[in-house]
């Protein structure tokens, strides 16, 4: 089964990913900060990650950014998502395989998920 | 030893809002590294005035974090506020940032909540901290927990210079735990008057400084939130003695003048046309309005007749006003009657007269006014405090005010404006043997003597004049009469 880190901080919101994720079955893991959530990864080695940008104590880039610079991730696809425009981000952080902004359809994250890692 | 130890107290700084007018009635701006509350029901304005006040000091050059707990989901705030001029984008991430901290206050409570925010203010070096969902923080925990994350926050909001605004929806009737321990308290209200609604801000505590008291109107709009301030907290000083018989500024038509011992109406006086309608008010006031040169400028306030019918009007009398417009001796104006407040009209009517230097004012529709208020009880004061304040920049003004009876001798003047007129001219219609008859007397010239009695009036293309005096029996002879005040107190005379 592939696993997927959603990382959020507003729980409500990562935990309603999670749930759709599972139903479309998929392991799906929840963490509310980039902190949290290396502590994850490095603990799963999850397929996918969808982060968010803004966020307290590691931001969404910086989180990405250690992901990127560690081998044991360099399968892990990087879904970034954020209620800002893409250019926003992309002025300092590009190391994402995909983006989406906020608020998104489920099926467009679906789409992405499957062309990333299958089901 | 000479020195005092109030020699080494600094006054704290202000932090400006960039919010038009809120500063004003803070006397400043709120005091940096504060802790204040915002309050109000959903819907009122809270979230706005927070992002502007957090948007106003990135453009300063400062930094700010929004920190929610239970509230509007961050991708959802920022599609609306992204309609407002104030938003920018290139704030993002390194000089605002919306974050949650839901996770540490359920999780870990205040203590978790606290180490949040102590985090971020560090980290971020952020002037700006607002913690939007105090509600959320509060549940659960006893007034003394909350005294004391509030203490906590104060303590570490003046370690980092960085000041704080709480927004809540809660408590909104009564003196919570956490009202007693912060620096300010703003209340914003959206109240339904009828079928309209009008949104207010009140200053309920300010530690450090007198604000100016009292609700003041508010409007929401593509630019965010502007405040007006109450014309009465304002304008507190009296009216200068610039009102005097020396200095006569015609009324634009020769032979009214004539009717007057100092050819004009004194300078910096307030004026009241009264009568109903058709009985030439608007055409008087363009008398007047068409007297202005660059050197003493002129500004027309319409509430009903836009600028191109005024244009056109006044052209058809020979009082073309296009050509005094190109050269600035005119301005025209107009405003809807209905949806802006009283405050916020007049904030745009002294700032055109400030603009522009203007020394001749008509305002065309003093029901206008009225009709603006949702406080009747105000209007008194109201248009004292306006009048006072057009005195003092040396403005003489001409007010139209229109009656409901069109044949009548009894002036009735609306509650509110009888104590602000100077000179007081009263247009009519009589019937005379089967013609309709204009007349004009003046009832009232303040320090100045004037020709009483009935006089014949004449519109016609070259415009308004005096035709003769009218004879007639005593039953219209016109007499003064204010009408009742909206408290049912019995109103004084007219001055």
């Amino acid at each position: 089964m592939k696993t997927i880190l959603v990382v959020d901080d507003e729980l409500g919101s990562a935990e309603v990913l999670s749930l759709i994720l599972e139903e479309e079955g998929y392991r799906a893991l929840c963490a509310v900060n980039g902190r949290q959530a290396l502590v994850q990864a490095r603990d799963v080695v999850p397929d996918l990650v969808i982060v968010d940008y803004m966020m307290p104590l590691m931001n969404g880039a910086d989180f990405a950014r250690e992901l990127r610079a560690d081998t044991q991730f360099a399968d892990t696809k990087i879904i970034l998502n954020s209620g800002l425009p893409e250019a926003a981000i992309r002025e300092h952080f590009g190391g994402y395989d995909a983006f989406l902004r906020k608020p998104f359809k489920v099926e467009a994250l679906l789409e992405l998920v499957q062309r990333f890692i299958g089901r | 030893m000479t020195s005092s130890t109030t020699d080494n107290v600094s006054p704290i700084e202000r932090l400006r809002s960039a919010v038009p007018g809120l500063d004003q009635i803070l006397g400043g701006g709120l005091f940096r590294t504060g802790v204040y509350i915002i309050q109000g029901l959903p819907g009122c304005g809270k979230t706005i005035l927070a992002n502007q006040i957090c948007y106003g000091h990135v453009a300063e050059g400062g930094s700010a974090v929004y920190v929610t707990l239970l509230a509007e989901s961050h991708s959802r705030m920022i599609q609306h506020l992204s309609t407002l001029s104030f938003f920018d984008v290139k704030a993002f991430p390194d000089k605002l940032a919306y974050i949650s901290a839901f996770h540490e206050l359920e999780t870990a409570g205040l203590k978790g909540l606290m180490a949040v925010l102590r985090r971020e203010m560090r980290t971020r070096k952020v002037g700006v901290l607002v913690l939007d969902g105090l509600v959320a923080a509060s549940e659960g925990a006893s007034d003394l927990d909350l005294k004391k994350f509030i203490h906590e926050l104060q303590s570490i909001a003046v370690l980092q210079d960085c000041t704080v605004l709480l927004l809540t929806s809660g408590n909104l009737h009564r003196m919570a735990a956490e009202h007693t321990m912060v620096d300010g308290l703003v209340e914003l209200e959206d109240k339904l008057f009828e079928a309209r609604s009008e949104r207010s801000i009140q200053v309920r505590k300010f530690r450090g400084a007198g604000p100016l008291r009292g609700k003041h109107s508010m409007r929401i709009d593509n630019d965010g939130i502007t405040v007006f301030p109450r014309i009465e907290s304002l304008y507190r000083i009296a009216a200068s003695d610039t009102t005097t018989s020396e200095r006569a500024v015609t009324s634009g038509i020769a032979s009214l003048d004539g009717l007057l011992a100092i050819k004009g109406v004194p300078a910096s006086s307030a004026t009241v046309v009264i009568g109903s309608t058709g009985t030439g008010k608007t055409t008087l006031g363009l008398h007047f309005l068409h007297a202005s040169t660059p050197e003493e400028p002129g500004l027309h306030l319409g509430f009903f007749e836009g600028p191109d019918r005024l244009r056109s009007k006044a052209r058809s009398m020979g009082l073309a006003l296009e050509p005094l417009e190109a050269s600035g001796a005119v301005e025209l104006m107009w405003q809807s009657p209905v949806e802006a407040t009283v405050d916020e009209i007049a904030e745009r009517l002294l700032a055109a007269v400030a603009r522009r230097g203007v020394r001749r004012l008509v305002i065309d529709g003093l029901s206008g006014f009225l009709e603006s208020t949702v406080y009747p009880e105000r209007i008194a004061r109201f248009f004292s405090c306006l009048v006072n304040e057009l005195r003092n920049r040396r403005v003489t003004v001409l007010m139209t005010l229109e009656t409901r009876d069109v044949v009548s001798s009894v002036v009735s003047m609306p509650w509110g404006v009888s104590g602000l007129v100077d000179n007081l001219f009263f247009l009519r219609f009589v019937h005379d043997e089967g013609h309709v008859e204009r007349l004009l007397t003046i009832i009232k010239m303040r320090d100045t003597d004037y020709q009483a009695g009935l006089r014949r009036l004449k519109i016609d293309s070259h415009g308004m004049h005096i035709a003769g005096t009218y004879r007639a029996d005593g039953d219209v002879i016109p007499s003064a009469q204010p009408v009742a005040s909206p408290e049912g107190a019995a109103p004084s005379p007219s001055k």
